[in-house]
């Protein structure tokens, strides 16, 4: 039986939903179609390209979606690797509880980000009402800039923290007790052990979780949207957030194309360092 | 308590204390802000604006009756997206399985290939697709329909489903194969009668992970989509949001959110094992 005709279905698809997209970003970013071309496409040579460079508004979307992605995804490893430690020790109960610390992960994240919004709510959130009844001032969570973008941290670190657990426990789970064993006989401590063997090994599936992440971070949609919509003052706006405006609010489709293939570019270039820092930590190993 | 006991933690606290107040951590951190959106749900609205966490009296079902009899009705989002995402499964297995199969008989070097191909598609943050994808979908009529959703759904999950088959593909002995080739057997019924049933872990944890993407799937949804009795959960929820920014209190919006979770939650505790076995080969294997 021919092998093509077993994937062709499955291939075209694919091209269908990951390929021509781009393809027609790369032709729609060369044209003008908005409501000042009564939504007609317009060539227009590279003059989006060039209202990109110096858009200030992406470039500072483009900082606001970096550190959102750094910091959470960083935090994600650290909590992770903590509640994949926890885990991998025995004691009852520990099937239910992997279930029940997995529920953040599974919701929708439309569903949870409105969850978050009541929970950070000046002044009848549970934060503002603990801060109230020890006699402080509530605090506007959502309201202030710098407040907002962690806000927005600490509700993506709820929700994908459990997934980066289970990655690192399945790693774990790959470590022969025995190392520990022989580690112990040696004299050393379970502290020592925590660095010298769980962390190196541990190592490949890091970088797993951390590539998955970082993509799903950098690329962060439904939970800006829903929980501060971009606000205050475009504070936790995402490239993604900006893109879909551009689309949607603006009605302006050759720039939101621009736009998101400046974010594809710059995420192939994101990509590319990370490959060759790889290849380099590897060499010096 | 003998005295030994005492003896042996002089000073310290016994390691399963310590165990078990990080797992009550743990619990409070995951499913505190859930228990907090119960709690509010079942609240009125004036004790909700009388203080976070009060217990005594203003405990009501109201919040619950205004969300399903709303309209739309709560329901009509979860059996939409039910739908989808049950439609959407079946077309990505129907897709992937005998893809998966044609790339597990091939060349190690066509494999890597491929598999590099599909885990840059399956890390792909996928939200840059949406405006290429909303314009095919208005050329081709398929704005506001139901059903249409599962062909990019099928499409996004297809990196991720087909890396995850191929592997268990591959972890078949290829003896079972030769001997039913041997037996006459074609190539349809030996995928059906000798593989697939070998495939069941592999091909049910897939499918609950394709399940839950679509179930969950946010920015298609909000821009195919603009009638409301045909919005899934994600977009809906957006759409409660939105409505109403300057709401308070939130005890309607709490009770979507518990409504919105449940049927996750009952999923999830039903199968852990298969959802957790995807999660990690997906990441693993890919």
């Amino acid at each position: 039986m021919n092998a093509l005709l077993l994937m062709a279905p499955a291939l075209l698809l694919l091209l269908a939903v990951f390929v021509w997209p781009l393809l027609d970003y790369a032709w729609l970013s060369l044209q003008a179609q908005s409501v000042f071309t009564g939504l007609e496409a317009v060539p227009v040579g590279p003059l989006n390209w060039q209202r990109l460079a110096a858009d200030g508004r992406f470039w500072q979307d483009a900082w606001q979606t970096l550190r959102f992605a750094l910091v959470s995804v960083g935090l994600e490893l650290l909590a992770g690797l903590a509640i994949a430690l926890l885990l991998h020790q025995r004691w009852r109960g520990r099937g239910v509880v992997r279930s029940l610390a997995l529920l953040p992960w599974a919701l929708p994240t439309t569903v949870m980000a409105l969850g978050w919004r009541w929970i950070f709510n000046d002044p009848y959130g549970p934060i503002n009402g603990l801060l109230q009844s020890l006699g402080l001032a509530s605090v506007p969570f959502l309201a202030a800039p710098e407040l907002a973008w962690l806000a927005t941290v600490v509700a993506d670190v709820w929700k994908t923290t459990p997934f980066v657990a289970l990655l690192l426990l399945a790693g774990l789970q790959m470590i022969p007790h025995d190392l520990y064993e022989a580690f112990a006989l040696e004299g050393g401590t379970p502290w020592q052990g925590l660095w010298r063997i769980t962390l190196p090994l541990l190592r490949p599936y890091v970088f797993i979780a951390a590539l998955f992440r970082l993509a799903q971070a950098l690329g962060v949609f439904d939970l800006i949207a829903v929980l501060t919509g971009g606000g205050p003052a475009s504070s936790t706006e995402s490239l993604a957030v900006y893109a879909y405006l551009n689309a949607m609010r603006f009605l302006d489709f050759g720039y939101s194309a621009t736009v998101m293939l400046g974010m594809f570019l710059l995420l192939l270039l994101g990509a590319a360092a990370l490959l060759v820092w790889r290849r380099q930590a590897e060499v010096r190993a | 308590m003998n005295a030994d006991g005492n003896v042996g933690r002089t000073g310290g606290i016994r390691p399963e204390m310590r165990t078990g107040a990080w797992v009550a951590l743990l619990l409070l951190w995951s499913l505190g802000p859930m228990l907090w959106q119960l709690y509010t749900s079942l609240r009125t609205p004036a004790a909700l604006l009388a203080g976070a966490g009060g217990l005594a009296g203003g405990w009501t079902l109201g919040n619950y009756t205004a969300v399903l009899t709303g309209d739309p009705p709560f329901w009509r989002y979860l059996l939409n997206s039910s739908v989808v995402g049950a439609l959407s499964t079946l077309l990505t297995l129907a897709l992937a399985i005998p893809c998966a199969y044609a790339l597990s008989r091939r060349r190690v070097l066509l494999r890597l290939l491929v598999g590099g191909g599909l885990l840059a598609a399956a890390v792909f943050p996928y939200v840059l697709l949406f405006l290429a994808l909303l314009q095919v979908a208005r050329q081709l009529g398929l704005a506001n329909n139901l059903l249409a959703l599962c062909l990019p759904y099928a499409g996004l999950q297809l990196p991720l489903a087909v890396l995850l088959l191929q592997a268990a593909f591959a972890e078949l002995p290829p003896e079972l194969e030769e001997s039913a080739v041997l037996e006459g057997f074609s190539l349809w019924q030996r995928l059906r009668w000798i593989l697939l049933p070998l495939m069941g872990p592999a091909v049910v944890s897939t499918g609950l992970l394709v399940f839950l993407f679509s179930w969950n799937e946010f920015p298609i949804a909000l821009t195919w989509i603009s009638r409301s009795e045909l919005l899934t959960l994600a977009p809906a929820m957006a759409r409660i949001a939105g409505s109403s920014v300057y709401t308070v209190p939130y005890g309607a919006f709490a009770a979507a959110t518990v409504l919105g979770s449940a049927p996750l939650l009952a999923l999830l505790l039903l199968f852990q094992r298969q959802i957790v076995a995807g999660l990690t080969q997906g990441a693993i294997k890919g």
